[in-house]
């Protein structure tokens, strides 16, 4: 705790003043998700009123209702008049699934052979000093510019909007972080605990497997976590490699657009906070090794 | 640090090949395979298309294009839309950086101390981190649309009704965008700053107040240099996924009005599947590409080295 | 309703017709053996032919058809496909994309060739690309085979089905521009006395662009919440506008040798004139998109207001505050060679296109010919919650259409349909309009001259059309001319 900054004592009214913007910061943060929460509740009439309604006087169920039970919606506003009609192609079950099922193939992936690889440069330095940086490289390229001819390649390898292509794409591109994550959890177990292991007479291998990798487990586990945010909330791989067979829950939120209406504020909002939960909760369980995550391992906590 | 084994081992023994893998690389092999397929072969694609002008209207396979050599990149020399979206990227990359770095420092000051609700204080800081960009950069379109909330505060303050089209302004609409990208990562540099506080050496600091320096001046002269090297990687880090933003541009505008808010990576989405002028576009891919990774390794370097 | 088809069109009518209609399909006899006992193949049962065929194809395996659609329009399409999968059982999905971007995702599967979807429904106006990327399927062999002789005789817009001569897909939606007028004003006895009295001319539904500015200037008087109009002045809608305007002068856009002509001083002094009565639109017409326009002129607070059949659908509803209190008219025209050119403009619409890395294009075209025949769009468009504007005579007689859109609208809107010039349909289309659109926006905001604006779009125009390929340009470009409606045609320079 640097308080050496703050041993002199300080008057109740700094106190009171720091503790003040401490809060208007944190409603800072907090506006845009309470708006988001609460425009998923507002019945549509209240979507872009003027003067704009904050919290809903008649919240109302039916925007997640179309997001998830499309059927129960329509007799819903059947029954109810005034409540939005909307008819989906189908409801964003499917966006959840594929988003699921290629966030988590891409995750195991990803942080499988990041392990190997990050064991391999963390005790070996195979390659090289300059060796990781390559991995780093492909984080630094826009993905923009990497997508063009990732479109040219899959259209020649048929792999366009096929979950196999997905999950390529999406190993490849997090790779970097898990290497360089579980890298840097691996440095800080020193390799003499491997060194005693073999002199028992393990394999390499066996070392690493029942030694090191228990005691990382906590970090690869975050890498994990880390990495399935990442391929959760993935947008432009997902815009342009896919074209109708694969949905994900960062695509549909652009599909609730009416022809009566316009853009469905509330019901993209009520999809937005349910595809984002995901993330919050996975981003609180590795609240620690964020920062670490983010920073390629450079700065540890 | 065990060093390479001498001989080829467990791979080639326990699998049967004549393979003579070391045990190491045969670890990196998976991982590397995958990024020679999904970057190397992209790139060498790159440098093909780029010297083609190639168009899905053309009717051939991109393979089979007419090559144009160095015509887009004389093109995009002069290209005043390439030209200008690679000038506002640089400024949103400054801009927001900056931004979230003096936000950043600020609060992280105001964290040094404890006090009872601090871990909640956090938590809901470091909220906008944990939003998917799309839904965020949504909730930003939907904050900004004429009836607003933002329109709205802004009505109660002025007294009069305010309702200002952000998103459909040549200078203006670029606010949104900023303020979507610094409000969601300015919780990153914070967590970073905050990281580096907590490790300055408490002595050297406690030494200075008792030679009673005065706050200032203990910051700007002892503290700000210690935390260069967790800044550096800080700014180095926002800088190269800033340089890259693309989905609150894409939510909010699409480069428009008129191409106002294009930056670079909006422009090459634009270009590219909006106009298919793939070839030409692939040379621009080129072009940003050589540039951002240049100068993002150089900067990484020197930080390892310095941190 | 005559159809404007250019001769090999009539050619292959001719064929059909002429060859005794029915065993003149001398090569699907066997096709058409199942039907021997059946009834001719005409428009009116061209559902239960097309259904028939289908079901022939599909026998004996497990057909599914994928449809690529905008956003919002399912309310259109899913009944008719409910329906299709009763007569066929050939199961039907549907793939969503953004409104805006359909046209992309199909440019987009040209390049990657996913085989994501059967049948598209891209607008009209991107047809041309799509054609010459090679993703739409060329569609004449199957109308050959398939396509009853009188099934285009009702629909009041087919230009933009045809690329270079051959059938690409079949219109399902009439989205011709026309325009809205506030009765009461209009209708006002004081307002009339006092408008003629400073004009010189009957205040009435405005024949030429000249007298619509004119009204809105009158009209115009923001300090008492009145406004001339609602127009657009962003980017897609100022184009369009202008374009109606220039074409209301007598003008192609092109020469026959593809040089522009919409820098002439006709263009120039379109562009001018709109830029004028920019000042008697109201604040919203910088930003405001579609939905918006409609809350604006439902408000009553506007003279004109320009649009579609949903724009129509909107102001007709509960939530207009102008629900019968509308006037219609024609987009404006303008003297040309002394006497009244009306040139209404169709800008949008839908086209229902196969994919050329479809396993079944035949039955998607079957399925294509199924959803446009008269009985089965005229379900498409009784949904109000759609895009699907009347597009066939039969629509405009259907009692729920009818009350949907107020019959004094569907009188307007045919005469309308039925006169529209088409759309830039040339390839590199949105590349040519987007010059236009950027430019013209530069004009309105007076950071170009007029001159200057157009100047510089003809030049990139000139630059566009060197890229993509005079040759083929031309050859489209004479096919288009040729189908421009047969009133206007000649009229245009």
């Amino acid at each position: 705790m640097a308080d050496g900054l703050v041993t002199r004592r300080q008057s109740r009214w700094v106190v009171i003043l720091k503790r003040v913007t401490v809060v208007i910061a944190m409603l800072i943060s907090f506006f845009p998700i309470f708006w988001l929460i609460s425009t998923a509740f507002k019945p549509f009439d209240e979507w872009a009123s003027w003067p704009p309604v904050w919290v809903s006087g008649h919240p109302t169920l039916q925007n997640f209702r179309i997001v998830f039970f499309p059927e129960a919606a329509r007799e819903f506003a059947a029954a109810e008049k005034g409540s939005l009609d909307y008819k989906v192609s189908g409801s964003a079950w499917k966006a959840f699934g594929d988003s699921a099922l290629i966030a988590s193939l891409a995750t195991a992936f990803s942080i499988s052979f990041g392990t190997l690889a990050a064991y391999s440069i963390a005790r070996f330095a195979t390659g090289g000093p300059n060796f990781p940086f390559q991995f780093l490289t492909v984080r630094m390229m826009p993905p923009i510019a990497v997508v063009v001819p990732i479109v040219a390649l899959f259209a020649v390898l048929r792999l366009s909007d096929t979950y196999f292509g997905m999950i390529l794409a999406y190993t490849a591109f997090t790779l970097p972080f898990s290497i360089w994550m579980i890298r840097s959890f691996i440095e800080e177990i020193p390799s003499e605990l491997e060194g005693v292991a073999m002199v028992h007479g393990a394999s390499r291998a066996k070392a690493f497997l029942t030694v090191t990798l228990p005691l990382v487990r906590g970090g690869v586990l975050a890498t994990a976590l880390f990495v399935f945010i990442l391929n959760w909330s993935e947008f432009l791989f997902a815009l342009v490699l896919t074209s109708g067979r694969i949905l994900t829950v960062t695509l549909q939120v652009a599909n609730y657009v009416s022809a009566s209406s316009g853009k469905l504020y509330g019901v993209q909002a009520a999809m937005g906070t349910v595809s984002t939960i995901p993330v919050i909760v996975f981003g609180y369980l590795i609240q620690k090794h964020l920062v670490r995550g983010l920073t390629f391992g450079a700065v540890k906590r | 640090m065990f060093e390479q084994p001498a001989s080829p081992s467990l791979v080639s023994r326990s699998w049967g090949f004549r393979l003579r893998l070391p045990f190491n690389v045969a670890l990196v092999l998976p991982a590397q395979l995958i990024i020679l397929a999904v970057a190397l072969a992209p790139a060498v694609i790159v440098v093909w298309l780029a010297l083609t002008d190639w168009q899905p209207t053309d009717a051939i396979p991109w393979y089979q294009a007419e090559t144009v050599w160095f015509w887009n990149f004389y093109d995009l020399w002069y290209d005043e839309r390439f030209v200008n979206a690679v000038l506002r990227t640089f400024f949103v990359v400054g801009v927001c950086v900056a931004v979230e770095l003096v936000l950043a420092l600020g609060l992280a000051l105001l964290f040094l101390e404890d006090w009872r609700w601090k871990k909640i204080a956090v938590s809901v800081i470091i909220l906008p981190m944990m939003i998917i960009p799309v839904d965020a950069a949504n909730a930003f379109f939907m904050l900004f649309n004429e009836h607003g909330p933002i329109n709205h505060l802004v009505s109660l303050a002025l007294g009069h009704p305010f309702e200002f089209s952000w998103l459909s302004h040549p200078t203006w609409a670029m606010v949104p965008i900023m303020l979507c990208e610094i409000w969601q990562w300015t919780p990153l540099m914070f967590l970073l700053v905050l990281t580096g506080l907590i490790a300055l050496p408490q002595n050297q600091i406690r030494a200075a107040v008792m030679l009673g320096a005065s706050p200032p001046r203990i910051f700007f002269k002892l503290v700000l240099p210690l935390l260069l090297p967790v800044l550096g990687v800080a700014v180095l880090i926002r800088c190269i996924e800033t340089f890259k933003i693309f989905d609150p541009v894409y939510m909010l505008t699409r480069g428009q009005p008129g191409g106002a808010t294009e930056t670079i990576s909006m422009y090459m989405y634009n270009g590219a599947f909006v106009y298919f002028r793939m070839g030409y576009i692939a040379a621009a891919a080129l072009i940003v590409l050589i540039l951002v990774v240049a100068t993002c390794l150089g900067l990484a370097k020197s930080v390892q080295q310095h941190g | 309703m005559e159809n404007r088809m250019r001769d090999g069109q009539s050619r292959r009518k001719f064929l059909l017709t002429g060859a005794a209609g029915l065993a003149a399909a001398s090569a699907p006899a066997a096709l058409l053996s199942g039907l021997a006992f059946a009834e001719p193949a005409t428009a009116a049962n061209a559902h239960v032919v097309a259904a028939e065929a289908a079901k022939k194809l599909a026998v004996g395996r497990s057909v599914k058809l994928t449809i690529l659609e905008p956003s919002g329009s399912l309310g259109n399409i899913k009944p008719v496909a409910d329906k299709w999968t009763a007569d066929t059982g050939i199961a039907v999905e549907f793939v969503e994309v953004p409104l805006g971007e359909i046209n992309q995702k199909v440019l987009l599967e040209a390049v990657s060739r996913s085989g994501s979807f059967d049948l598209a429904l891209p607008a009209t106006f991107g047809v041309p690309d799509l054609a010459e990327s090679g993703i739409l399927v060329n569609l004449d062999k199957y109308a050959e085979l398939h396509e009853p002789p009188d099934f285009q005789k009702d629909v009041l817009y087919t230009i933009g089905d045809y690329y270079k001569g051959s059938l690409y897909g079949y219109e399902t939606d009439g989205d011709t521009y026309l325009m809205f007028y506030n009765k009461p004003w209009l209708e006002n006895v004081d307002e009339q006395k006092a408008f003629a009295d400073k004009l010189g001319y009957p205040l009435k539904v405005p024949d030429t662009w000249e007298e619509l500015d004119a009204m809105m200037a009158f009209f115009h008087q923001p300090e008492k919440n009145m406004f001339g109009g609602t127009l657009f002045r962003t980017q897609y809608f100022i184009a369009w506008e202008w374009w109606g305007r220039f074409h209301a002068k007598g003008f192609y856009p092109l020469a026959d040798d593809l040089t522009p002509q919409i820098n002439n001083p006709a263009g120039v002094a379109a562009l001018e004139e709109l830029i004028a009565a920019s000042k008697h639109q109201y604040a919203g017409a910088k930003s405001n998109g579609l939905f918006e326009n409609f809350e604006a002129y439902g408000q009553g607070t506007a003279f004109a207001n320009i649009g579609w059949g949903g724009t129509q659908k909107y102001l007709n509803s509960e939530k207009s505050k102008l629900k019968g209190k509308l006037a219609f008219g024609l987009m404006p025209g303008g003297k040309a060679g002394g006497e009244l050119l009306r040139a209404p403009y169709f800008n949008w619409g839908w086209n229902y296109v196969v994919s050329s890395v479809s396993h079944e294009p035949e039955i998607g075209y079957l399925f294509s010919l199924y959803a446009t025949s008269p009985a089965m769009s005229t379900i498409a468009v009784r949904d109000v919650d759609g895009y699907f504007d009347p597009f066939r005579g039969v629509h405009y007689e259907d009692p729920q259409i009818r009350e949907v859109y107020t019959p004094e609208f569907l009188e307007v809107h045919k005469v309308s349909m039925q006169n529209s010039i088409p759309d830039f349909y040339m390839k590199g289309q949105g590349e040519y309009f987007d010059e236009l659109r950027v430019n013209l926006t530069a004009a309105d905001a007076g950071t170009k001259t007029a001159k200057q604006a157009l100047d510089d779009t003809a030049h990139s125009w000139e630059r566009i059309t060197r890229r993509v390929g005079a040759r083929s340009q031309k050859v489209q470009w004479a096919f288009l001319k040729s189908n421009y409606p047969e009133a206007i045609r000649g009229r245009l320079k």
